[in-house]
């Protein structure tokens, strides 16, 4: 359902988010916010737990930067604490990117997320650039992409190539979803009200008391947001690479570990002292197979952790970004979690609803995996 | 691959405490034959087992992984079998998008009254493996 908030008196798209934020918090609809706001003295975005409203200034949700998935904030904000005094439960509402809503989702099914006092707020996302790509964009091209009528315009050559293969870039499953896609759509004729998609009764609860007042859905927007997601689709391809070869620069610094927001274990089953090898079993190893790389187990590593995470991978990028040997792992793991994905008909943060595909099944599916006996050729 | 005809492959069992295992101790207190390329590991329920130690045992060098449990609806904690099967699903799909050979895995349904069906497995599985030859990944010391 399709709704406008009128009234918002604002200069530029950031401003009206700004704004509607802040009655959020005039009204108490939640207690604090979070945000991307810019570092004061750099372009860099980073989210921020925002309460004064006053402080809200400078908030830019839709900064081309990700330097982390914001999903890892969530956990912080909602973890329960064993044996602490629980206090009032205090509403947040948090300002996502729809791969960080999907996230979210994913650790709310992986009870990583305690959802009962979050609203998500997600908007039409353009992509974003890595964080070292940024850093070096000159200044007219650090602003949001697509903005400025833009949209409809082809995706950058040096965007995040998780970006530029994201067909899930509009936030279908957060509560509610700021759709400015197709150009002036975004806002009224004067530029005051904000367009906001309800997806929850949530998000009905979020905008009670801002006298959000419903409209029909604008074609433009319907026509740039298939227009984006077939560029998109036709970029992905299914031919596999050469993993190994892939792999072969990585240094073992697992930072693809460490800011995966699905990947949430406390202790990390391939810790590579965990792996309990001895002197004596690496020696022998090497004599099974001639030669021995050392330190081992690097693409253990990395098949594992696709094991384990590639059902609910929501292909954000932030692994690629933050690998130091820049290894396509957006790519890889955009085709991984893909596939892996359409065995169960499943899409990684779609629904609340959906089981999480190796926590559920059914009886009657998959039986091409079992290998029936054939007969004897 | 031409066929090996002194190639013996080895290939790692990961079998369910309450069928497949049971089923190959009935083969063996049976004395029924079948080829001694096997290396049988105990776990509790196939749907226990982790694929981490499936890759492990293939980017080791294993040639083939049989992967054993209880038919569908037998399982002795209910629904770990239907569990496997989607974690073995992921798996192949998994080892198809990293370039690597998913045949080799092998999941198969053998209750513990089925040793000659137990038997006849091993006896299949070496003889497809022994098809598709050596594991590549023995000669990989980079992995």
């Amino acid at each position: 359902m399709m709704m406008k908030i009128p009234n918002l008196d604002a200069g530029d798209y950031h401003d009206l988010v700004r704004r509607f934020l802040a009655r959020l918090l005039d009204k108490k609809t939640v207690y604090a916010v979070l945000v991307a706001k810019r570092y004061p003295k750099g372009r860099n975005a980073a989210p921020v737990l925002v309460r004064d409203p006053e402080m809200l200034e400078g908030c830019a949700p839709l900064a081309p930067v990700q330097g982390f998935n914001a999903a890892h904030a969530i956990v912080e904000l909602t973890r329960e604490q064993p044996g602490m005094p629980r206090g009032e439960p205090r509403r947040i509402a948090a300002v996502l990117r729809p791969c960080e809503v999907r996230a979210v989702i994913e650790l709310i099914k992986l009870k990583q997320v305690q959802p009962d006092n979050l609203f998500l707020i997600g908007f039409d996302c353009p992509g974003v650039f890595n964080l070292k790509t940024y850093r070096e964009l000159p200044d007219s091209r650090a602003e949001p992409l697509g903005l400025a009528g833009a949209s409809a315009d082809g995706d950058p050559e040096d965007l995040r190539e998780a970006c530029r293969l994201c067909t899930h870039f509009t936030a279908d499953s957060a509560d509610v979803n700021l759709a400015w896609m197709g150009s002036d759509a975004a806002t009224s004729e004067d530029g005051s009200a904000l367009l906001v998609e309800v997806c929850s009764d949530r998000g009905s609860e979020l905008l009670k008391g801002l006298d959000a007042e419903d409209v029909e859905t604008p074609p433009e927007r319907d026509a740039a947001v298939s227009k984006k997601r077939e560029e998109r689709e036709q970029r992905f391809s299914e031919d596999a690479e050469d993993l190994l070869t892939l792999l072969e620069p990585c240094v073992r610094c697992y930072n693809c570990r460490e800011v995966c927001p699905i990947c949430y274990c406390k202790e990390c089953l391939l810790k590579p002292e965990k792996m309990g090898y001895t002197p004596e079993r690496h020696l022998n190893r090497a004599a099974k197979k001639g030669q021995l790389k050392m330190p081992l187990d690097t693409v253990l590593y990395h098949l594992t952790k696709m094991n384990h995470m590639a059902t609910s991978c929501v292909a954000c990028g932030v692994c690629e970004q933050a690998c130091p040997m820049e290894i396509p792992l957006g790519r890889i793991y955009n085709r991984v979690g893909r596939h892996a994905q359409a065995l169960f008909d499943y899409v990684a943060g779609r629904s609340r609803e959906e089981g999480l595909p190796v926590t559920t099944f059914r009886e009657d599916e998959l039986a091409d995996v079992e290998n029936v006996k054939k007969e004897m050729s | 691959m031409a066929e090996d005809e002194t190639f013996e492959p080895k290939i790692i069992a990961f079998l369910c405490n309450w069928c497949t295992y049971a089923g190959a101790d009935l083969a063996g207190t049976s004395r029924l034959q079948y080829p001694t390329n096997i290396r049988i590991i105990r776990i509790m329920c196939s749907g226990s087992l982790d694929p981490t130690y499936v890759v492990k045992a293939l980017l080791e060098g294993a040639d083939g992984v049989l992967i054993g449990g209880c038919h569908p609806g037998d399982c002795h904690y209910l629904s770990g079998n239907f569990k496997a099967r989607r974690r073995v699903a992921v798996l192949k799909s998994v080892l198809k998008d990293a370039g690597l050979d998913a045949e080799r895995v092998w999941l198969r349904w053998i209750s513990a009254s089925e040793g000659g069906y137990f038997a006849e497995t091993v006896r299949e599985m070496v003889e497809h493996i022994r098809k598709l030859g050596p594991n590549p990944l023995q000669l990989e010391w980079a992995v």
